[in-house]
């Protein structure tokens, strides 16, 4: 891919990188509340972390990916976010899709199935269902979009919660290598999928 | 090794950084008189749409490595040049939406980890560099003095790039695989932002 040049001990690219990521928070700080930063990125934030049926299905993915092993996990999260932006912009246009909370709780029965019964289907295959949600949610975060205050910052806050689920997912995906871990994390996704037939009955009954 | 002829200007670059992150905070005390400095060099750093496609140049930088460091100076000179043409050039109405794809156009490299030919970074470097001085050089106004607003602009560049090459530089030696994927997923993530802006402030445009 590229080469780089041997580790060498730089102390003042060390000292910097240190110096400067002390002095970078400051910064970032500073400015929250004058209204560029602000005024979206709460709501963006909120948006993926307070609806229940976002996060669990946010997690499963993350765990799936774990439990996928290399190629998957190293595809996945940097592919997600760009594939639920797609799914953003529809919402944000407005454009339709019927049964949108139908099709996320469905995903969080389907995420939940595959990680109970640790079904390894081809990359390409994972990489479909996965897409496939990740179109759902995405509008579902979308449709807010237009309506914040700052897009941008909105914009920011709900890319970087979710990768955020993601990796909460993925850090207990880690569990995978112990035989113990593995049974627990196969359960999780029965609980998983339990939650997703929970919030589906809840849709069709109100529905 | 032609790399090393380049370490000045990455020390450069460091320096400005810490001088902002603290010269932000002193700017009405200590910097009297050079005022639209700051002025310049906030109006980029304090508007994510140029503080993202910056990050995402820099980290697509620091994959590439060391040799990558001129580019950080032609994007610092064209965004120098971009923010003097704004002195005079009619105002361009789409210029706003065009910084927005650099985030989706850097993003996406960094997300792919692609490295491409040195010629093509060059040019989109000064191609967005022009742009994203524009758009920063149009926030000018009659009592602004452009030789300290130009090079404030100029330098915020410089130091958010240079800030994103030393750090992915810096993790992407240590040699955790990870490092690679940490790269990626912030590019993904600016490129997922762009997208999302693109669409919605593209499609906001076309309605008014």
């Amino acid at each position: 891919m590229m080469t780089r040049l041997p580790a060498s001990p730089d102390r003042f690219a060390r000292i910097t990188f240190w110096l400067v990521s002390l002095l970078w928070p400051a910064l970032a700080l500073a400015h929250i509340g004058q209204g560029d930063i602000s005024g979206g990125f709460i709501a963006g934030v909120a948006h993926p972390v307070f609806g229940l049926d976002h996060v669990v299905a946010m997690v499963a993915v993350g765990i799936w990916g774990a439990q996928l092993g290399a190629p998957a996990i190293w595809v996945l999260p940097v592919t997600f976010p760009i594939v639920m932006a797609f799914g953003g912009v529809l919402g944000g246009l407005g454009v339709p899709i019927p049964g949108i909370e139908i099709g996320i709780a469905v995903s969080a029965i389907v995420l939940g199935a595959m990680i109970g019964f640790a079904t390894r289907p081809p990359l390409w295959v994972a990489a479909i269902v996965v897409g496939i949600f990740a179109i759902f949610h995405g509008h579902a975060h979308g449709t807010e979009l237009p309506e914040s205050a700052n897009a941008i910052s909105y914009a920011v806050g709900f890319v970087a919660a979710t990768g955020s689920l993601h990796a909460l997912g993925i850090l207990i995906g880690v569990a995978n290598r112990w035989s113990a871990g593995a049974k627990a994390l196969r359960a999780g996704g029965g609980i998983i999928a339990a939650c997703g037939l929970y919030f589906l009955t809840g849709h069709l009954i109100s529905g | 090794m032609p790399a090393q002829g380049w370490m000045p200007a990455i020390r450069a670059g460091i320096a400005v950084c810490l001088l902002l992150a603290a010269g932000s905070t002193y700017a009405h005390s200590a910097a009297r008189g050079a005022a639209d400095f700051y002025a310049g060099a906030l109006h980029a750093l304090t508007a994510l749409e140029h503080v993202l496609p910056f990050l995402a140049l820099g980290i697509l930088a620091g994959q590439l490595g060391r040799k990558a460091e001129p580019l950080l100076l032609v994007f610092c000179l064209a965004l120098a040049a971009g923010a003097t043409a704004a002195l005079w050039a009619p105002p361009l109405p789409y210029v706003g939406l065009f910084n927005i794809f650099s985030a989706i156009l850097f993003g996406g490299l960094v997300a792919a980890s692609w490295s491409l030919p040195m010629v093509l970074c060059y040019g989109i470097a000064a191609v967005f560099g022009l742009s994203h001085g524009f758009a920063n050089g149009a926030g000018m106004i009659e009592q602004t003095k452009p030789y300290l607003f130009v090079p404030g602009v100029a330098l915020a560049g410089l130091a958010v790039t240079a800030y994103g090459l030393i750090v992915t530089d810096y993790l992407l030696r240590r040699q955790a695989g990870w490092m690679h994927i940490a790269a990626g997923v912030a590019g993904s993530w600016i490129a997922a932002i762009g997208i999302l802006v693109f669409a919605t402030s593209g499609a906001a445009l076309l309605k008014a």
